[in-house]
């Protein structure tokens, strides 16, 4: 028995051991819930994480006092035609791909126009450049808008005006990728050896749906990053990741996945002191089909908007870690209109304007479709707007759906009614703005059929707009239009990114529309 | 005995074609475009074009089903939309983990279930009985996430005698081990101490003692074996089933397994990967029924004969 037990002890002694390693200084250890589909641009519009550290754009945004703001990248310097179309840019000089190679203009070309050629996703920046529906329909071989003069010099022509194409740039689906490289690999972004970038990391492992790895890269231009390698693991399990966290074998923690409670009574009050937060740039909002019998009436789109209670929903579902919004421009994102009054929460006067729509004897009934993929903030939503909307005497039933049948049934135009995020890609209005109002087909394939054909027009017309002042007050102009007159998007509320740092972090900066993908190098390790 | 093993073989090749159409069949009639969900909000209709015949999409369906079949059965499953690999591949690296969590579990049942099983039995109805019968019950009633996270909270997060989670080293299966297992260790302890009370009545355990064999020896050598069979039969089966995958342990403890790798196809409508994973499972399943019907025809002389 003695003999049983002595092994025992050794054992666990040494499965104990095994268990505390110590860390390699400048290592960062940090956690995903689900791995990465791809490391290409083409490929995807929210697996960055790679391209964020790997690659380098023209532009980058970055928070500046607490806003966001577009800098030079890999741009030294731009100027911009008199009628907005014609950008004439100049590469920063002596910068080299990790490989060696050196980025030019060339490979600027060549990134933006392989986003047509052979890309799955991001088409709709480069398509803005003259020649870019040719080149997407296999009409001509390269943008007839981009020319190159010099290793680091080209102008890019627009098909029209956009003021905000260098904020357009910015966004991680314009990195700029080696042409050279590309023409002898296969296996860019499956394969790490062969996805070279210019940024201050290099990719080294990625074990499916276990863990990929970033090493220093010693040939980036800008500044040495404190943090010289990062590990991060596949985790599906936020409860697993908790642990990990609070054992030391995290150093960052995306507080997001965690279940609220945990956050209030475990990190908000043991770690409060080192948890960083940015708001996820974007809105949640509420959107109605106006061909719908019922809500095609703008009364009942109003007292819908009126019937929702946004604060409770941020102190029930986010623990007051959310910002109300009023608009479809949200906090954070330049041309936001703090001013903007929105809806109150005022139940009794939705009831009221109900009854004069003639709808007072509750005959109003609509479904309002859930995605099954959707975050549990959004179900949640949905659970409590459905409520708000029955006090009100209005039948919301939540029916749901399976991601791709959400978005056949969307794209029919038919969907009665939706709860969702927009993220914001890059800091200028047009981004949601044209997305949901810049064009018939825009609007009728998210099912909001928006009627005013005016506005739409405008709305596409506002990215035109040169001057900023003038194209911000066009886009307020419109949006008050679209939200108190027309009441044809119920804005509720930005969450808050919560992270948390470990004990070897000194300092960490989330990105600054509040994606899950970050940059290492805004991380100082202590 | 052969002959039997012969149509068992053919009926399994049918099953799996059975399976391969259903599924393939199914994937194409529930409502919603796979290129369009992997595109997301930003494509437009030439890149979603382009994409269907890239992915062969654009084509009539059975020409689809027929090329399917054919590159299936050269071992060839597609590559998956979302994680842009070879499905053979991604099944390879998952099934290995996957296997060895199911051994890891299926030796942690197998040792507790018939240790617990043997021992209730021969202490019928006294304390130790009514303790590993308890035992055993708790086995069938815990659901596996409950036992995973007590586990990894008590053993890796406050004893850290084991890691709280991955596959870095062959300790990273322990507790995944056990979770997985604890369930199936309920059941074989039940059903092994009722065939062994049932055997222990027979007249041949009472020639054995009194003969003057000792009780432990009587019990393991004459009783045991006897009462092996249906045990065994369970434990054939349990073992495919803890090999076609485990989602929930293996999402607790970061295990890229046949599990995850599945609901990753699920939820991101992969038709390929999904093809992949649901005829891999099926095709353990169905080996693993043909297996226990083998074990059982070897260990019963009277199923062998009987052909």
């Amino acid at each position: 028995m003695k003999k049983w037990l002595s092994l025992l002890l050794v054992l666990a002694l040494f499965l104990g051991s095994a268990a505390a390693e110590s860390v390699e200084p400048g290592l960062l250890r940090a956690a995903v819930r689900y791995d990465i589909s791809t490391m290409d641009v083409a490929e995807t519009t929210d697996n960055y994480l790679i391209p964020l550290n790997v690659m380098d754009r023209l532009f980058e945004t970055r928070l500046v006092d607490g806003k966001a703001q577009v800098l030079n990248s890999l741009a030294a310097d731009y100027s911009v035609s008199e009628d907005g179309r014609t950008y004439r840019f100049t590469l920063r000089d002596g910068v080299v791909f990790s490989n060696g190679s050196p980025l030019t203009a060339s490979d600027v070309q060549f990134s933006f126009e392989r986003l047509l050629k052979v890309g799955r996703q991001n088409t709709d920046i480069p398509l803005e450049i003259e020649g870019g529906e040719a080149l997407l329909k296999g009409e001509a071989d390269s943008l007839k808008g981009f020319q190159v003069e010099d290793d680091t010099r080209f102008t890019i022509t627009l098909t029209e005006p956009n003021a905000g194409f260098t904020a357009e740039l910015s966004s991680p689906a314009m990195s700029i990728v080696d042409a050279e490289t590309m023409a002898q690999v296969t296996g860019f972004g499956k394969v790490p050896a062969d996805t070279i970038g210019s940024g201050p990391y290099i990719v080294t492992e990625w074990v499916a749906n276990d863990h990929y790895t970033l090493v220093q890269n010693e040939r980036y231009w800008g500044p040495e990053p404190s943090v010289k390698k990062v590990i991060i693991r596949v985790e599906p399990d936020a409860g697993t990741q908790n642990l990990k966290f609070q054992s030391g074998e995290l150093d960052l923690i995306d507080l997001e996945s965690l279940d609220s409670a945990i956050v209030a009574s475990v990190y908000k009050t043991g770690m409060a002191d080192r948890i960083v937060s940015t708001p996820r740039v974007g809105v949640i909002f509420m959107m109605m089909n106006e061909e719908n019998e019922f809500l095609k009436d703008v009364r009942v789109r109003r007292a819908i908007g009126m019937a929702v209670n946004v604060d409770a929903v941020i102190q029930g579902v986010f623990m007051g870690d959310a910002i109300r919004e009023k608009g479809i421009i949200p906090t954070g994102i330049w041309g936001h209109n703090d001013a903007l009054e929105g809806f109150a929460y005022d139940p009794e006067g939705a009831r009221k304007l109900l009854a004069e729509a003639g709808y007072a004897d509750g005959q109003i009934h609509f479904e309002i479709s859930m995605d099954t993929s959707s975050s549990t903030a959004v179900q949640l939503i949905c659970a409590s707007v459905s409520q708000n909307l029955e006090a009100v005497g209005i039948r919301a039933e939540i029916v749901s759906y399976e991601h791709s049948a959400w978005l056949a049934h969307r794209g029919t135009g038919k969907m009665d009614s939706f709860m969702a995020t927009w993220s914001m890609d890059y800091n200028d209005p047009a981004n949601v703005m044209y997305t949901f109002f810049g064009s018939e087909a825009n609007s009728k394939g998210r099912s909001l059929n928006y009627a005013d054909t005016d506005i739409i027009h405008r709305v596409a017309a506002a990215r035109a707009i040169v001057d900023d002042a003038a194209r911000m007050q066009e886009y307020q102009a419109l949006e008050e239009k679209l939200i108190q007159e027309d009441a044809a998007w119920i804005p509720l509320c930005t969450n808050l990114h919560l992270y948390c740092m470990g004990d070897r972090v000194a300092s960490f900066a989330p990105h600054w529309a509040g994606f899950s993908d970050f940059y290492a190098a805004d991380v100082v390790l202590k | 005995m052969l002959r039997t093993l012969a149509q068992r073989l053919v009926q399994a090749v049918i099953v799996l074609a059975g399976v391969m159409l259903l599924i393939f069949v199914m994937l194409r009639i529930v409502p919603g475009n796979p290129v369009e969900t992997l595109m997301g909000e930003h494509a437009n209709q030439e890149t979603i074009s382009r994409v269907s015949e890239e992915m062969g999409l654009d084509q009539p369906l059975h020409i689809q089903f027929f090329r399917y079949l054919s590159s299936a059965l050269q071992g060839d499953f597609g590559t998956s939309f979302t994680l842009g690999k070879p499905v053979s591949r991604l099944l390879r690296s998952a099934f290995v983990n996957t296997l060895i969590l199911a051994l890891f579990a299926a030796l942690f049942a197998w040792i507790i279930g018939i240790g617990c099983g043997v021992l209730a039995a021969v202490t019928k109805n006294r304390l130790p009985d009514r303790i590993f019968t308890g035992f055993s019950l708790l086995g069938i009633s815990l659901p596996v996430f409950m036992a995973a996270m007590f586990l990894q909270y008590v053993f890796a997060f406050r004893l850290h005698w084991l890691p709280i989670s991955g596959a870095d080293s062959w300790t990273g299966f322990i507790l995944p081990g056990i979770a997985l297992g604890w369930n199936s260790a309920g059941q074989i302890a039940q059903m092994t101490r009722v065939t062994l009370l049932e055997t222990l009545q027979e007249d041949y355990i009472d020639t054995a003692l009194a003969k003057g064999l000792s009780p432990a020896r009587t019990v393991v050598r004459h009783a045991l074996r006897n009462a092996m069979l249906p045990v065994l039969t369970m434990m054939a089966i349990q073992l495919s089933g803890l090999l076609s995958g485990a989602v929930i342990t293996e999402t607790v403890f970061s295990l890229n397994g046949l599990g995850r790798l599945m609901v990753q196809a699920i939820s991101g409508r992969d038709i390929p990967l999904l093809q992949g994973t649901a005829l891999f499972t099926t095709g353990i399943v169905i080996l693993g029924s043909l297996a226990a019907d083998c074990l059982y025809a070897v260990l019963d002389p009277r199923i062998r004969k009987g052909g």
